[in-house]
């Protein structure tokens, strides 16, 4: 039976580099918006539109998130947001891969800041997008 | 029973406490995290001062020979790999035990899991007054529907497990439920009910 174990070990690991490389098909509505690193970020209009419909003046970024796969382990982005008094909302999505943050005009919104508290609840930010809401 | 076969008993049913999932934290985070069977109960809080390493005491109240106990606890994260599908991660982890100075294990940890898969495995070796062993364990999982933030999720898991002191491995399903900052772990193993039940904040 020791050598189960090792196979399962051995399967870990090869399973391992094979989702190393994920290739996301998107979905069929969406907003093709480049961020502020290059990237393209892919997001459900329906999400954003229905995210930003109470919000008054503010400025909403859109980030996108690797190794948020468990609700969870996704816990702690939302307490640490709001640990800002600038932020007025948050939106988690485990399906898109993506955290949508609503900021306070006042707030000056730095990719470096967003990364550590992404890095900081264990997951990796990889790109945003900032959009003003008038 | 021989003093042996208690001793054999007892190892099976500590290994529960030894590995669970999400050992770390967020930075800032503790977990409180209550867990019972047939034969212990155990309280565990830990603080996680940055997203790296947890560290935490257990109360461990062995009802099978009347003894009461704490372990000081440590995990850290030696590697861990996020993409947009998933995350896997490897940690070392540790504890002392309050019982004597010789009662210590160390020993590895490692999962990978996507919103549809989860597998993990342990290999720890444990240090007693009467004998030192090794464990070794395995989970697989598996999400039936996949929830999003905020909702319920449920997982269908398995777990099969061994130690080097009677090399058989004991295998028994349970069932993962969470939702919000709760995590429940149900399961059923030799006719006895296995509880696991957890709250970060």
């Amino acid at each position: 039976m020791y050598k189960i174990f090792l196979a399962f070990i051995f399967l870990f690991t090869g399973s391992l580099h094979a989702m190393d490389n994920p290739h996301d098909h998107g979905s069929h509505k969406h907003n093709n918006m480049t961020g502020v690193d290059g990237s393209k970020t892919v997001l459900d209009q329906k999400i954003y539109n229905e995210f930003i419909a109470d919000l008054g003046t503010s400025q909403v970024v859109i980030i996108d998130v690797n190794g948020m796969v468990c609700d969870f382990c996704a816990r702690g982005i939302e307490k640490t947001f709001y640990d800002d008094k600038l932020v007025k909302k948050v939106l988690v999505s485990l399906e898109k891969g993506k955290v949508l943050v609503a900021y306070d005009n006042a707030k000056k919104v730095d990719f470096g800041e967003i990364k550590n508290i992404f890095l900081s609840n264990g997951q990796s930010a990889t790109g945003m997008i900032l959009k003003k809401i008038t | 029973m021989g003093i042996l076969r208690l001793l054999l008993l007892s190892s099976l049913l500590i290994t529960t406490a030894v590995v669970e999932s999400r050992p770390i934290s967020w930075s800032g985070g503790s977990t409180l995290m209550y867990k019972t069977n047939s034969m212990i109960s155990s309280y565990y809080y830990h603080f996680s001062p940055s997203y790296q390493y947890s560290i935490g005491a257990e109360y461990i109240n062995d009802r099978y020979f009347n003894e009461q106990y704490i372990n000081i606890r440590s995990t850290y994260l030696l590697d861990r790999k996020n993409t947009k599908s998933s995350q896997r991660n490897l940690y070392l982890t540790g504890a002392v035990s309050t019982k004597k100075s010789e009662d210590f294990y160390y020993g590895i940890h490692g999962d990978w899991e996507t919103r549809r898969y989860f597998s993990s495995f342990s290999a720890i070796n444990k240090n007693t007054v009467s004998k030192d062993f090794s464990e070794y364990e395995m989970q697989l999982g598996v999400a039936p529907y996949l929830g999003d933030y905020n909702e319920l999720h449920t997982w269908v898991m398995i777990k099969t497990k061994k130690d080097t002191l009677n090399n058989e491995w004991d295998t028994y399903p349970f069932m993962k439920l969470f939702k919000g900052d709760f995590l429940l772990e149900l399961g059923t193993k030799n006719s006895h009910w296995d509880l696991h039940f957890m709250k970060r904040f």
